[in-house]
């Protein structure tokens, strides 16, 4: 009875991700917005010690890869962050859009 | 001994990169080629509560109940919102602007991210504004 209580508790805890969002901006929306690009980068940490915060750089990067050579415009930018018991995933997730230069 | 060396375990543990606010910029790459170039400026940052927590916990006794009163004193203070420790110059962040033009002197600029972050040190932290980009060339 205890051990099936405790397995219950460590499975609801394991599972219940707790998410909060940390900051949100937006630029400029472009009149046309056919060609959505998103990028996503993130950062596990144990207790949420964190030594770095270069995984944004990643999500730029990204972005532009997926554009090359053309604007970049309405771009949403999240920062959020996930609790998974002991392990907090940090996470930048970007979206715009391609626009012909 | 063993109460000093865990204040000096948990003030190294806690040493980390905080990360307040990212916002990514619109990118032009279409109108030339793009030099990358990052800025930052920082503040010493205290949280003078913690500190005086530190306190408390390294005494005994009357002392101890003296930094117990001074940190309650002092987190009174400084409730409220706000991002990060408080600094000592509320002006720090102007410069960047400077900075920029600095990497940057034809001022096309494009793929501006700001970045609010802090290295935190126990008590103690750098309170970060990072601005990169991409310089039009």
């Amino acid at each position: 009875m205890l051990k099936n209580l405790f397995v219950s508790i460590v499975i609801c805890l394991s599972l219940s991700a707790c998410v909060s969002l940390k900051s949100v901006s937006l630029t400029q929306i472009p009149e046309e917005r056919n060609n959505t690009v998103t990028a996503t980068s993130d950062s596990w940490n144990l207790l949420g010690i964190a030594f770095s915060n270069d995984f944004i750089d990643e999500a730029i990067i990204d972005l532009k890869s997926q554009c090359i050579g053309d604007k970049i415009e309405g771009i949403l930018t999240k920062h959020q962050v996930t609790v998974y018991l002991l392990v907090i995933k940090r996470e930048v997730i970007a979206t715009g859009y391609c626009q012909k230069g | 001994m063993h109460k000093y060396f865990a204040i000096v375990a948990v003030g190294l543990l806690t040493a980390c990169a905080r990360l307040d606010h990212v916002q990514i910029g619109d990118i032009d790459q279409s109108q030339g080629y793009l030099t990358p170039f990052n800025v930052q400026v920082s503040q010493f940052g205290l949280e003078a509560a913690a500190a005086a927590e530190i306190g408390r916990i390294a005494t005994k006794g009357q002392a101890s109940q003296q930094f117990k009163q001074i940190r309650n004193i002092l987190a009174l203070m400084n409730m409220g919102p706000r991002t990060g420790n408080p600094v000592y110059d509320d002006q720090y962040a102007n410069k960047v602007m400077d900075y920029i033009y600095a990497e940057c002197p034809t001022g096309k600029l494009t793929g501006l991210t700001s970045v609010r972050e802090a290295k935190v040190l126990g008590p103690v932290s750098g309170e970060i504004v990072r601005i990169s980009g991409y310089c039009i060339r």
